[in-house]
Order: C-alpha cells, then sequence, then structure tokens
C-alpha cells in the first residue's frame, strides 16, 4: 500500500529489548555516553544519561554481531540470513546514525566482525556454512580479498580480531583453528600462520588483544586462558590449571594495568591477574549473574564496565567496589501476551516464557517479576479490581498472583488439558472465562472467603485453540477466537452459544466495539473485520496487511480507533469509522504479537516475538 | 467479602515525599549565653590579677629538673637464692679424686648380723598334705576385725549423720508446729485418711468394675479412646492411692 508511505508516523517513546545471544553485542561507544547493542534486526544506540535511544534499522534478520570502530566513527553490525541467502554487514555512520555501507558476500550467518586500528579495514568472518574471512576497505566499500578461515579439518571459526596497532594483521580463533593472520595489500592476499598448541585441544570463543601487539589471550569453553604470542605463535602460557572457569570464557576484557577480566558461561564475573601464569582471581562479584556473560563492555580505561548476559540482562560495575548493579532487564523469549491494569497507564505486565514482569511504563523499569520455571505463559489479564494478576500457562493450569509481592493467590489446576491460551475476566471480578489448547471455553466463579473457584460451565464448540477472549454487554456476553476459524459469542447467563461466526482464516484477534453492537476480529487472513453482534452479518472488510497475519488488536474506549499489529512488523492505528489507516509505527524488527491501548489513552505498548516491548506515544491528533 | 490486600496500583512508583523538617532549634537561652560571655571575658579586669609569690632568683630552672626522678639502682637478687642447689660445676673445675673411706665393711657387716635379733618366721598354714602352705595373715582364718577396739560399736560417721538427720527432722517439726499455732495449716487425723483412702479405693473399684465390662475386641476408634481414658484414670487414682498411702502425717495448706 503506497498509502501507507505518507500517513503520520507514530512517535516511539522507548523500548525494553537486548538481545544477550550475541557475544560482545554489548558495548560502550568509546564517546564513553552511549551504549550500543543488538535487539532483533535492530542495533540500539542508547544514551546512558537520558536513556534516550536511536535506532539503527536496516537487517532484513537477527543481528549476529556487532562491532564500534576504535574512533567510534563507524559501527558495524552483521546478520542471519536462511540457507542459501546472503548475509549483510552494514557499517553505521555513529554521527548521522545513519547506513553508510552495505557489504554482502558471507553467505548465512556473519559470525564476527573487526575494524582495523585506524579504521582502514574491516575483517568480517563468515559463519559455519561459509567459513571464509574477508577484508574489506572502508574506503571504498570494497573487498580487498578474502580466504577461508580455517582448514577443511578444523570446526567453526568463532571471533576475528584486529591487532592494537597494526592494520595489516589480525586474529581468527574458533573450534581447532588458531590463526595469525598478515595482510599483503600490494599483492592482494591474507596469508595465516596457524597458531601452534601442541597437545592442547581447545575451543576457543573470544580473542583480545594487548596493547602492544605482543600477547594476545584466547577465552575457551574449558574455562581457561591461553596466553599466545603474537610474533612466534607460541603458547607463552594458559591457566588456570585448577578452578578453571565453569562452561566456559564466554568474554575478555583486558585493563590498563594488565589484568583481565572474565566473563564465564556460569554467570561468575572474575578480575583475574593477567602478568602471572597462575591466573589467580584478584576480585570476584559476590553473587552469579543470571544467565551467561555474552559480552563485557569498559566504558573508558575501565573504571566502569557494563555486563550483558544471555538472559538480556545488563549489569554495571565499578571496578573498585566490584558490585553488581541491574542497569536494563528485558525479555529474552518471544512475548506473548502484554496487559494494562484497569485505571492506570503507567504500569503494564507482560509474558514471556517462564516470567511475568511488570514494567513501569515512563521508565521502562522493570517492578516485579514472577517466574514459573519450565512453564510458559500464553496470556495474562490483570483482574479489574486490581488485586490479582491471572495467567495462562500450557500445563493447563491457571496461576492467579497477588501484584504486589508476586506470591502465587491460588491455581485452577487442569483448567484445559491442553494447556490454557487465553483468559478473561468479568468487570466485576467475580469470573474467569479461560480458552484452552483443546478448543473449551470455560467459565469459572470465584469466591474470595472462603477462597474457591468453581468450574460454572464448559462450553465445547470450537474444534482448535482459542486465541483470544474478550467479555462484553455488562459481563452477559463473551466473544472468544479461535484459530479453527470460527468466533463465537456466547451467553453467559445460560451458558449457550448466541452467534458464531466463520471464516477462512485463524483467528488471532477479537474486539468488542465499546458499544457492544459490533465486533472486530482479524487473523492469517490480513483482513479485519466487522461483524454485527444481533445476527452475525458481516458489515465490513478491511486489508489490515499486505504481507503477514495480524496478531494484535485493541480499540480506544471511545470506539474511535482500532489499533493492530501483525507479521508485517507494524503497527497501525485505524480510523473506526473511515477504515482508513491514520498512523503507522516502524520499529520493531520481529513478528509483533500483541498491542494493546493504556486506559489514559497516553501509550500504545506492542510486543513481539524477539522479546522487545515498544512504548508508542498515543496519537493525540486523532 | 474479604478480598487480598495487595492491589497492582500499590506497584505504582511513587516520589518519596520528604516530611518537612522541623523548623531549626535556638535554644531560648541564647542572648543570656551571649551576654555571659561578653560580661566574662576578661575577669582580671576588675580584681587585677591573682596574687602569687614572686619566684626568686635562686629558684631558676635548672637542667633535668623536669624530668622524672627514677629510684637508686639496685643490684637484682632472686628470690630463691638461699635454697637453690649449688650451681652446676663448671667446665675447668675438676671433682675431687682418690677420696677413699677406711670402714671396715666386713667386719661392721659381720658385727651387725651377729648382733642383731633373729627375725620371726611369719605363720604360715599348711593346708594339703604335701605342704603347701601360705601366709596366714591375709587368709582371713584368724580373727582381726573382731579384735578390732572399736568393733560393734556404731560408726563416728554414721552418729554424725544421724545426728544431722534427728536435727533436721527436729527443725521441720518445730517449723510445723509454729505454723499450726499461726494457723496456717492443718493435719489429717488418721480417721480423715483413712476416709480419703477408702474413697479413693471405692472409685478405682467402680472404674475397674466398668473396665472389666468392656467388651473383649476394642475395634472401633471410640472403643479404644474409652479404654485408654479408663485406663488412665485408674492409673491416676492408683498414683493417689499410692501418695496418701506413703505418708502417714498429711498436713494441708489453710488457704
Amino acid at each position: 500500500m503506497s498509502a501507507e508511505d505518507d500517513v503520520p508516523r507514530l512517535e516511539l517513546l522507548s523500548t525494553i529489548g537486548f538481545n544477550g545471544l550475541v557475544n560482545g553485542g554489548l558495548i560502550i561507544h568509546p564517546d564513553k555516553e552511549h551504549m550500543v547493542y543488538p535487539l532483533g534486526n535492530t542495533v540500539i544506540v542508547r544514551n546512558l544519561n537520558t536513556n534516550k535511544q536511536d535506532f539503527l534499522t536496516g537487517h532484513t534478520n537477527t543481528v549476529s554481531c556487532l562491532v564500534v570502530s576504535k574512533s567510534g566513527k563507524y559501527i558495524a553490525s552483521g546478520q542471519v540470513t536462511h540457507m542459501g541467502f546472503k548475509a549483510a554487514i552494514m557499517v553505521w555512520d555513529y554521527e548521522k546514525r545513519c547506513l553508510k555501507y552495505q557489504l554482502i558476500l558471507h553467505k548465512v550467518k556473519v559470525e564476527a566482525l573487526a575494524f582495523s586500528p585506524n579504521e582502514l579495514y574491516l575483517v568480517s568472518l563468515g559463519g559455519q556454512d561459509d567459513n571464509s574471512v574477508v577484508v574489506w576497505n572502508l574506503q571504498t566499500a570494497e573487498a580487498v580479498c578474502g580466504s577461508p578461515a580455517a582448514v577443511q579439518s578444523a570446526g567453526t571459526t568463532f571471533t576475528v580480531k584486529y591487532a592494537s596497532n597494526s592494520d595489516d594483521l589480525f586474529v581468527t580463533a574458533g573450534d581447532g583453528t588458531l590463526r595469525v593472520w598478515e595482510l599483503d595489500l600490494p599483492n592482494r592476499k591474507i596469508r595465516p600462520q596457524e597458531c601452534n598448541l601442541g597437545q592442547l585441544k581447545r575451543i576457543v570463543k573470544c580473542v583480545e588483544v594487548d596493547e602492544n601487539d605482543e600477547y594476545f589471550y584466547c577465552g575457551t569453553t574449558s574455562g581457561d586462558i591461553l596466553k599466545i604470542n603474537m610474533k612466534t605463535k607460541f603458547v607463552a602460557n594458559h591457566g588456570p590449571a585448577k578452578g578453571k572457569f565453569s562452561q566456559g570464557i564466554a568474554d575478555i576484557k583486558i585493563l590498563k594495568n594488565g589484568n583481565l577480566l572474565i566473563g564465564a558461561g556460569d554467570g561468575t564475573l572474575a578480575l583475574v591477574n593477567g602478568r602471572s601464569d597462575k591466573y589467580c582471581v584478584i576480585k570476584q562479584g559476590d553473587c552469579k549473574l543470571k544467565g551467561a556473560v555474552s559480552s563485557i563492555a569498559l566504558r573508558g580505561q575501565g573504571h566502569q564496565f557494563f555486563v550483558g548476559t544471555n538472559k538480556s540482562q545488563i549489569y554495571r560495575f565499578n571496578l573498585t567496589d566490584f558490585k553488581e548493579d541491574l542497569v536494563m532487564s528485558a525479555h529474552y523469549q518471544p512475548v506473548l501476551d502484554v496487559a494494562f491494569p484497569l485505571c492506570t497507564s503507567d504500569l503494564v505486565a507482560t509474558c514471556s516464557g517462564d516470567d511475568i514482569r511488570v514494567w513501569h511504563t515512563c521508565t521502562s523499569r522493570e517492578l516485579l517479576r514472577i517466574s514459573v520455571p519450565n512453564m510458559i505463559c500464553h496470556a495474562i489479564e490483570f483482574m479489574p479490581d486490581g488485586h490479582s494478576l491471572i495467567s495462562a500457562w500450557n500445563d493447563g493450569k491457571i496461576r492467579v498472583f497477588l501484584p504486589e509481592s508476586g506470591k502465587v493467590w491460588y491455581v485452577i489446576n487442569n483448567a484445559h488439558n491442553s494447556g490454557v491460551t487465553a483468559v478473561a475476566a468479568t468487570s466485576d471480578s467475580k469470573r474467569i472465562i479461560s480458552g484452552g489448547g483443546e478448543g473449551q471455553v470455560r467459565v469459572w466463579d470465584l469466591t474470595i472467603n472462603p477462597l474457591n473457584q468453581k468450574l460454572r460451565e464448559a462450553m465445547k464448540e470450537h474444534k482448535s485453540s482459542v486465541t483470544c477472549i474478550k467479555v462484553g454487554d455488562k459481563n452477559k456476553q463473551c466473544v472468544s477466537a479461535s484459530s479453527d476459524g470460527t468466533c463465537i459469542i456466547w451467553d453467559l447467563i445460560n451458558f449457550s452459544r448466541k452467534q458464531m461466526v466463520m471464516s477462512n482464516t485463524l483467528f488471532q484477534c477479537v474486539c468488542y466495539h465499546p458499544a457492544g453492537f459490533q465486533i472486530i476480529t482479524s487473523g492469517t487472513d490480513r483482513k479485519i473485520v466487522y461483524w454485527e453482534c444481533y445476527d452475525g452479518n458481516q458489515i465490513r472488510e478491511l486489508d489490515g496487511s499486505q504481507s503477514g497475519a495480524i496478531n494484535g488488536m485493541d480499540i480506544c474506549p471511545s470506539g474511535r480507533q482500532l489499533i493492530t499489529g501483525g507479521d508485517d512488523k507494524l503497527i497501525k492505528v485505524w480510523d473506526y469509522n473511515e477504515g482508513m489507516v491514520t498512523h503507522v509505527g516502524q520499529g520493531h524488527s520481529g513478528n509483533i504479537t500483541r498491542v494493546k491501548m493504556c486506559p489514559e489513552r497516553r501509550y500504545i505498548v506492542s510486543v513481539s516475538r524477539d522479546g522487545a516491548i515498544i512504548v508508542w506515544k498515543y496519537p493525540q491528533s486523532c | 467479602m474479604e478480598g487480598p490486600v495487595e492491589s497492582i496500583y500499590n506497584l505504582i512508583p511513587r516520589a518519596i515525599e520528604n516530611p518537612e523538617q522541623p523548623p531549626r532549634y535556638h535554644s531560648k537561652f541564647k542572648p543570656v549565653v551571649k551576654n555571659e560571655l561578653k560580661q566574662n571575658r576578661s575577669p582580671n579586669k576588675t580584681m587585677g590579677p591573682a596574687k602569687v609569690a614572686v619566684p626568686t632568683p635562686g629558684e631558676f630552672l635548672k637542667k633535668r629538673s623536669k624530668e622524672p626522678k627514677l629510684p637508686e639502682k639496685s643490684t637484682f637478687e632472686y628470690s630463691d637464692e638461699v635454697v637453690r642447689r649449688p650451681p652446676v660445676p663448671r667446665h675447668d673445675e675438676k671433682p675431687l679424686l682418690g677420696i677413699r673411706t677406711n670402714k671396715n665393711f666386713i667386719n661392721t657387716n659381720a658385727v651387725e648380723n651377729i648382733m642383731s635379733v633373729t627375725k620371726k618366721p611369719l605363720p604360715k598354714y599348711v593346708d594339703t598334705r604335701n605342704g603347701d602352705n601360705s601366709l596366714l595373715d591375709p587368709s582371713g582364718l584368724v580373727p582381726k576385725y573382731t579384735k578390732k577396739n572399736d568393733y560393734g560399736e556404731v560408726p563416728d560417721y554414721l552418729k554424725k549423720r544421724n545426728a544431722e538427720v534427728r536435727r533436721a527432722q527436729e527443725e521441720y517439726n518445730a517449723y510445723i508446729q509454729e505454723r499450726m499455732k499461726q494457723g496456717a495449716m492443718k493435719q489429717l487425723t488418721g480417721m480423715e485418711r483413712e476416709e480419703i483412702i477408702g474413697g479413693l479405693k471405692k472409685n478405682w473399684e467402680e472404674l475397674h468394675h466398668q473396665y472389666q465390662g468392656l467388651s473383649v475386641v476394642t475395634d472401633t476408634a471410640p472403643k479404644k479412646n474409652r479404654k485408654e481414658r479408663m485406663e488412665a484414670e485408674m492409673k491416676q487414682l492408683e498414683r493417689d492411692i499410692e501418695l496418701i498411702e506413703k505418708h502417714r502425717v498429711i498436713y494441708i495448706a489453710n488457704n
């Protein structure tokens, strides 16, 4: 739809998200005031003081590596693509926050990148299926030369690092390969020299070159450090012999005084003595971080540093006191649902994987985290009285939590035998209506004193999982959408089917028009359809999207605006009466799963499969 | 209907309200103190400087006169100097050699033996015809303890202890008497005691009779409970009877 290009954009207020799986993905920019990290397809530049975020968008798939040049002038990021396609490297101009070059040569995945110290070259490493090293000239944006990254018998090469001073010396390392390369520019050749590890068999995950280019340190999956002489290519020493770092070393940083900062796979962060071959621990964090450390980023000389983990947490450390301080946390699994309490816009709850989090909308701060290990939460809803948080889980239980302490208040066991997929509450807080994977819609009567939940009725009409339930008309009826292609309006007094609408789609979301006479449905057929409640007639059909299914929808209390979001990664604000897109929000990098409008019409919150939560400003013009 | 106390709306971060600080403390004595300070500032202006004797020229400050006076030096003596054994001989001292005694040991020993009184043989007893014998004294065949001077008398320690017991009993009796006089307690008469014992025994008999009448099989919880309760009651009664029977004299506090 070309008309979409000239509609006004939604103003993006903030994002909550960080892809901690990218090794070395968290970087502090050399200006010491910005943090650069990947989130899905985008690279986010965030001001550490003001929390202002800038987005570098352009990748077509998940960002797999990220690097900032020595002066901070350039940012380069690589991505993954589908098998058989070419993965792009994007070089960004930091000052203008725009794309400078796009370099396409590697197949499937760009594994790692490195800038030369004087920013003349960029060296890139392809993934397992590509297995090549390419040197790019940054002035002309052309490949200088390329070469296979390792011998055929060796495994994957994981990392590449440039020397600190020389523009024609870099190191690649990986599973059974450790090479120092020399660039011969006149002949357009790179020549590798294999390092001799002797009897040692190691898988190197990270490399760090010291400032004089004498030695480089390699962190291995065995949890020890190899120190290798850059000139002789021999192992100078390796250690620690005892007390190796559990679950491997994921990142190493060299401090000015020669000590090393080590981040390990079990969440340990330690400062070790780098000048002796014992590598004894000088300082260690009091407790382990949540998740495996995936990146350490020094701010300036390293008096302060930031640590990112694969559970999408960012911690700040001071070198002197070595105490962790959680700066940012985010979901690390697809976010499946979002919910607002009835009368405040300041809080928003999201569920992802096995945890439910409550966020402060203005500051993006995490206020509460509820975890149920090894389960998946499909849907959440706040009880309208605000005293509890209802959640639907894939083990067939409805768990109701107390919203301040996060403790379980009560559990409805065996609510649905193939997982609870949708949940809703009536406005008097006396009923929960739940939908399950098997297609039943069940009504639960709640009494508080004595605490009891009784199955009032099980309504068995849907043939496939229920995706969305909404209560309407003063709690006398409700509507459920199902992926069997039907949407049923239920009578909640006689517990019978009032009306059914059918369409050739998997319904993903349904909304009552606030007046109560119409329902709006949407699903994988990319259509937004208005239906009459009374007789189930179709009133209007709109093309919701050109490319992807619509997964989330919400309508404003006045009934004038409608928001949708889906697999096209766009948030659209519709005029209900006109059926026209009034605003478009662009910023998500994964498929949008749900979108909600805050009760006070200040924000729109959308969540996506890549774990991001984006808060948009509600357009005031309409 | 009581709901839970928690509410989601309490999670909204609120700006911390700093309680307004109370006004700064000002002492009401401040002007007085200020005035007093001002007044008392140079006291010698009114009375003149303190009158002290003028130092004489002979009493000038002498060298080392301000250092503390130490006691006289004395040589150290060990407290056990007198009783101590003579010192170990020095390495260059030579012991006296070649000193011999003039005593004639052969003669003196012979004379001593000749002059000594003959030893009496120890009394023995023979218990077999082969002449196997053993000493008589430790065998116990000779009456030894019955020949002791204090044989058959109450030993001193027992006397002492009996006296102590008697004295304690007397003291106790005196105390009881005194209390009785004060009217704090009364003694249970023999009749009353017998009556109580009789009553308790009657109760026990009744209970025992009932107990004997219980069904043989205790198959239900109420039966079991009843049996256990009766057993416990009987045991209690037995204990009470024993308690009262054990004590001939029983006092009862009046209050």
